[in-house]
């Protein structure tokens, strides 16, 4: 992710700062380039700062109290900083938020319906894309008239891609999508979104904290704690590399320890290799 | 005997009739009630500040129709006004903050409403006479107000409009899906601004036709302010996000509590109409508490 190619990133962030409240710092320093049609995943454990990151991006951050308050973000060539929520879903960026968010009282169909609302539609243009993202979500199409509160983790986590699909976004931001989701589950909706990615070209960036099968999904991995970027590289070489493998993927001798101790470790015996 | 039963039915179909008013006021409190899951305590003020802005533009010498007009434009604008300087401030706070701020806001319109055009009670002359219509009297021999005929009417007239606005709209669903979750709905681009602003000015349009119909019957006065409360009865029955709800409700109460003045009241010494909605409430809220028509509170564990 060089500076030389520019344009072919979609979103850029460089040294983002965010604070909540004026003084809850939650991000000090994260920076991170999302290629045009590529999957990014930014991981790291609880309060590592990747919803605050994302958040950042899709401009929801105001409703939170939190601002960024140094850095600069660029989706598609326009810093985001002056836009809200509404501009964003119009640029074509979509957020996923964590836990769903599903419309509880309306119906599937209604949910998913409901993320077309920002384009201007006749009633059968909307048919046919509300069927375009049945194809994907076949799940969904069964349970088409069910209330939305009705359904399971997977099933709300279905409607709340497809919901987001509907605004035909060029780019998407998923907020663990694993969460709480059994690993069969949380396998399916990784090919759906890989899926999505291929044929609607959408660019992804997603935060997990389950690292394994989101490196195993995406093109390149940032990993945050504490508010900053530790570690970056493409997702085979973190899959591959030891110092993730023995954090993140739980596969260690040693026991537990924080990864920064691991990186300051390895770099003390033979300095970084990323 | 015969007579006996007649005079049941009278009192029903009159009490049936009086409770399409309050599922008019009631009507407004849903409206704000889906789009912020709050109740607006404001809705009783904003009947009288729109019906006596009404009658006040009315003794400045408008007409009727372009009197109604301009208090239409007028509820508009404390529609945004309030949108922009209540709601939107108060947008990510609890929505007890929420219900102190429509409190509050009760207050403001009453104070500005007899500020601008004095406290004197004053005449509502809709032109349609409050006496029983004679041909339906002659036919079946029940007494039946035509304004109480046109309250029904108008309120059917709202209802099956706010109804289509609702299901058939893409306003209504992203007016249902702000009222869900308006973070979600936000994130998808639904612009929560606008959704606000169509609401407390279509809350005030439904506030000035109630407050019409009910200036006409009781005045134009204060205690209008109180009457609107009693919608809170009918939400508790009816549900506080259904729009049926608020008119089955408002059914429920208007001919309940006329029957229970006829035939318990003089057993407690009369004007048990004030109460008796009330303790309809408890119950309902011992039972059933999310009304009849109320969406069911889902978790899920």
């Amino acid at each position: 992710m060089s500076e030389q190619n520019n344009s072919e990133n979609i979103l850029e962030i460089k040294n983002i700062e965010v604070v909540y409240d004026d003084v809850i710092l939650a991000i000090s320093d994260v920076s991170l380039d999302v290629p045009k049609g590529s999957i990014v995943a930014l991981l790291g454990g609880n309060g590592a700062g990747k919803s605050t990151t994302l958040k950042s991006v899709s401009t929801m951050l105001a409703s939170e109290r939190g601002k960024v308050t140094k850095g600069s973000i660029t989706y598609n060539g326009q810093q985001v900083e002056k836009l809200n929520p509404s501009d964003m879903v119009n640029l074509g960026l979509v957020q996923v938020l964590e836990g769903r968010r599903c419309f509880g009282h309306l119906t599937v169909e209604e949910n998913v319906i409901s993320g077309a609302y920002t384009r201007k539609l006749s009633k059968s243009e909307i048919k046919s894309e509300l069927e375009r993202m049945y194809s994907y979500f076949p799940r969904l199409k069964e349970r088409r008239k069910s209330q939305a509160g009705f359904t399971s983790g997977g099933e709300q986590q279905m409607i709340a891609v497809a919901r987001a699909m509907m605004a035909k976004p060029k780019m998407l931001l998923l907020d663990e999508p694993s969460m709480g989701l059994a690993p069969q589950l949380v396998e399916e909706i990784f090919n759906i979104v890989k899926e999505l990615n291929e044929k609607e070209g959408v660019s992804i960036l997603l935060a997990e904290q389950n690292t394994n099968i989101a490196l195993r999904n995406s093109d390149y991995g940032y990993i945050i704690e504490t508010g900053q970027v530790m570690l970056d590289g493409s997702a085979k070489s973190l899959l591959n590399d030891d110092k993730v493998k023995e954090f993140y993927l739980g596969i260690s001798s040693e026991g537990r320890k924080n990864f920064r101790d691991v990186l300051k470790e390895s770099k003390k015996n033979k300095g970084l290799q990323t | 005997m015969g007579s006996e039963i007649l005079f049941f039915f009278e009192v029903v179909v009159g009490g049936l009739l009086a409770g399409t008013m309050y599922s008019l006021v009631a009507l407004g409190f849903v409206l704000i009630y889906k789009a912020s899951a709050t109740f607006n305590f404001a809705q009783g003020a904003m009947v009288f500040f729109a019906v006596l802005s009404f009658v006040g533009f009315m003794e400045l010498g408008l007409p009727f129709f372009l009197a109604f007009i301009v208090t239409i434009g007028l509820m508009v604008i404390v529609g945004l006004s309030t949108e922009r300087l209540v709601i939107r401030p108060l947008m990510n706070q609890s929505e007890d903050t929420l219900l102190m701020a429509t409190i509050g806001l009760g207050y403001v319109l009453e104070g500005l409403a007899q500020a601008a055009w004095g406290v004197e009670v004053r005449r509502l002359d809709l032109g349609i006479p409050d006496f029983p219509i004679m041909f339906i009297a002659d036919a079946i021999g029940i007494f039946i107000s035509a304004l109480d005929l046109t309250a029904g009417a108008v309120a059917a007239f709202m209802v099956i409009s706010l109804a289509v606005l609702f299901t058939q709209t893409k306003i209504g669903l992203g007016l249902r899906a702000v009222a869900d979750d308006p973070g979600a709905a936000s994130s998808i681009g639904i612009p929560l601004k606008h959704i606000m602003l169509l609401v407390w000015s279509a809350a005030g349009v439904v506030a000035l036709v109630a407050g019409c119909l009910w200036g006409a019957r009781a005045g134009v006065q204060f205690a209008l302010v109180d009457l609107a409360l009693k919608a809170l009865p009918v939400l508790i029955i009816g549900g506080f996000s259904s729009i049926p709800g608020a008119i089955v409700g408002g059914l429920i109460i208007g001919s309940t509590e006329k029957v229970l003045e006829v035939y318990i009241g003089p057993f407690f010494g009369g004007a048990i109409e004030g109460w008796a909605p009330y303790v309809l409430a408890v119950f309902f809220l011992l039972k059933r508490p999310e009304g009849l028509f109320g969406e069911k509170i889902i978790r899920r564990v």
